[in-house]
């Protein structure tokens, strides 16, 4: 018994520093921006006592809403590439396994370089096609494709009675489409449309307000729940598909609903925000590696780190842009990469074998 | 009481069946064994009882209740299955048994799960490992788990495929008594295929013989005549009876 009350103790203490870590992280971001405000200033209009009136615009309609999209968004690539990876039994496979990312990179490409460019007259200036002058356009056809696209795949894999290898496999081919359907896009588009197409492409957490992020949350809420519910189930299918089934389990039914909430927490994160690699990869195999498969403890610590990586990941952008930030998707990969090298080099053999 | 009668499987509606005219009757507490060559058609004989096949004709009842009418929760509270090929995640020993109680408590294990999964792994002397991780332990140790984890389904059905196939001799004899002493104490049946002759002779109550999916020769360990294994396994074999025990021997 002595044991397991130490494993357990230690598995909490690691979700408990996490939740540390995010929410000391979340506090230092707000003082972090291109505005170069004092500290002290940043914490007068945190709390509404600043006088000048710009510090608190500052603080509570760009700074906020943009940490929260981070710890949202982090969170739900994070938790969507878990349950991809235990329910695709596949180490590889991350939330855009379904095509998601790339459908939604070609509804927002459609809608900026068909639709902006080319069927509404807004006339030929850079600042009609950024993303922030019509957010919900771009964002709306971004989420239409992707869901398409999930749908699509989710549908065609039912007659194979979505075994993980068909799944994947489709998705890939899925993706290959949305991404040469790009590629035409662009091949088509003035060079403003382009340019204001490629800038949407690279995630920005900038793009968050309030609303988008309620929106995300929402869904990230929904299927956070339904993934903690169903923990043991998905600890059932790694003894596989076979295994799982007699033990009760209804594989089908969970890998069919699994697959369209984290798709779709996905589709909105990435729909909002542009696409944020790797931290759908990362962060679940970080967590695996400190707190082995059981997923009453790694769907929250994957939660928690996914919202942390991107917390670090968006401050570096900030900090290293000097006033404009770095595209927070190269940052996560450029952060995360590394890590994730050393963590599977550093890898003992025999634990090799248990992380499929 | 397990019984099977007439049943037929085939992959596909027009493809030949696998399986065919297939009886089984086992009750409470006895061991059957299927034998038969590869291919003869017993892991599909287990996918249809566990229902991960779907049977072509012929009726599967469980104490008169229709095994296909089952949902897959239900079925899993009568039959538990021991694969060939034993996977687990990076869990705990105490996780991965605690795992055969999820067709019981459903989304959280309760009190009573926690006990019946410290007085299994009491009873099959697992305590020492509880707490190691599942995917660090041996060949024999990680069966011992696969069964440990079944029995936490607190089935009246056990399926054993091949449970002896990845062991050493010490873990073969080991694991057979363990489901031997198991059975007749909690009165489970158990359904399992072997390929050792003498290993089934010791373990087994009743005997199926496959050949070609149909149950050709069933009954007891007087089954167990050259001309039997010759015709089923297509080799011939000398029977030799040694204070009290039948052998086995293969014929050069």
């Amino acid at each position: 018994m002595h044991t397991n009350h130490r494993n357990k103790g230690r598995k909490t203490a690691v979700i408990v520093l996490l939740l540390l870590a995010v929410a000391a992280l979340f506090f230092l971001c707000l003082f972090v921006g291109s505005s170069n405000m004092s500290f002290a200033e940043c914490l007068r209009a945190l709390c509404r006592t600043s006088d000048n009136a710009n510090s608190i615009r500052i603080i509570w309609n760009i700074r906020i809403p943009r940490v929260l999209a981070a710890v949202i968004a982090g969170a739900g690539l994070s938790i969507s590439g878990l349950i991809m990876q235990t329910t695709l039994n596949n180490a590889m496979a991350s939330p855009s396994t379904l095509g998601v990312s790339n459908a939604a990179v070609f509804g927002a490409n459609l809608s900026i370089i068909a639709f902006a460019g080319g069927f509404l007259d807004t006339g030929n200036h850079l600042a009609n096609y950024s993303a922030g002058a019509n957010p919900y356009a771009t964002s709306l056809m971004a989420f239409i494709f992707s869901t398409l696209s999930i749908l699509l795949i989710l549908g065609l894999c039912r007659i194979r009675a979505f075994s993980p290898d068909v799944v994947v496999l489709s998705g890939i081919a899925m993706g290959s489409v949305w991404t040469a359907g790009t590629t035409l896009l662009q091949f088509y588009a003035t060079d403003v449309g382009l340019s204001a197409a490629v800038i949407w492409n690279f995630g920005d957490l900038g793009r968050a307000t309030y609303r988008t992020d309620l929106i995300m949350f929402g869904v990230l809420l929904l299927g956070a729940t339904f993934f903690s519910l169903m923990s043991w189930h998905y600890n059932a299918l790694l003894s596989g598909d076979a295994a799982a089934k007699t033990m009760g389990i209804n594989v089908e039914r969970l890998r069919l609903i699994s697959l369209l909430l984290a798709s779709m927490i996905t589709a909105v994160c990435v729909s909002f925000l542009g696409v944020i690699g790797f931290v759908g990869v990362i962060c679940p195999h970080i967590t695996k590696k400190l707190l082995g498969q059981d997923h009453r403890y790694t769907i929250p610590a994957s939660i928690l780190s996914g919202s942390l990586l991107l917390l670090m990941a968006d401050t570096f952008s900030r900090s290293l842009g000097g006033g404009s930030a770095l595209p927070v998707g190269a940052v996560t990969t450029l952060l995360g990469a590394p890590f994730f090298v050393a963590i599977i080099f550093s890898e003992r053999r025999d634990a090799h074998a248990s992380h499929r | 009481m397990l019984h099977i009668d007439n049943l037929s499987f085939g992959y596909g509606l027009r493809t030949v069946p696998v399986l065919r005219g297939i009886n089984i009757t086992l009750s409470p507490g006895e061991i059957g064994i299927l034998l038969g060559k590869n291919g003869s058609g017993k892991t599909t004989l287990f996918k249809n009882i566990l229902g991960l096949c779907t049977p072509r004709g012929g009726t599967m009842r469980f104490d008169n209740r229709d095994l296909t009418k089952l949902s897959k929760r239900e079925r899993a509270g009568i039959i538990a299955y021991v694969p060939q090929d034993i996977q687990f995640g990076a869990l705990s020993v105490f996780d991965s048994v605690l795992m055969g109680r999820v067709s019981h408590f459903g989304l959280r294990a309760g009190r009573e799960d926690y006990a019946l999964v410290e007085e299994i792994l009491k009873d099959m002397q697992l305590e020492a490992y509880a707490y190691k991780n599942v995917s660090h332990l041996s060949g024999g140790e990680r069966q011992k788990v696969a069964v440990a984890r079944a029995l936490a389904q607190e089935p009246k059905l056990l399926i054993f495929d091949e449970p002896t196939g990845s062991l050493d001799i010490a873990n073969e004899q080991l694991i057979l008594e363990e489901a031997r002493r198991l059975a007749r104490k909690k009165h489970i049946a158990i359904l399992c295929s072997l390929h050792d002759l003498n290993q089934a002779l010791s373990f087994g109550d009743h005997f199926f013989f496959l050949k070609n999916g149909t149950i050709k020769y069933s009954g007891g360990k007087e089954q167990f005549t050259q001309e039997i294994i010759q015709d089923v396994f297509g080799i011939r074999v000398r029977i030799i009876k040694y204070e009290n025990e039948t052998i086995i021997l293969g014929e050069s």
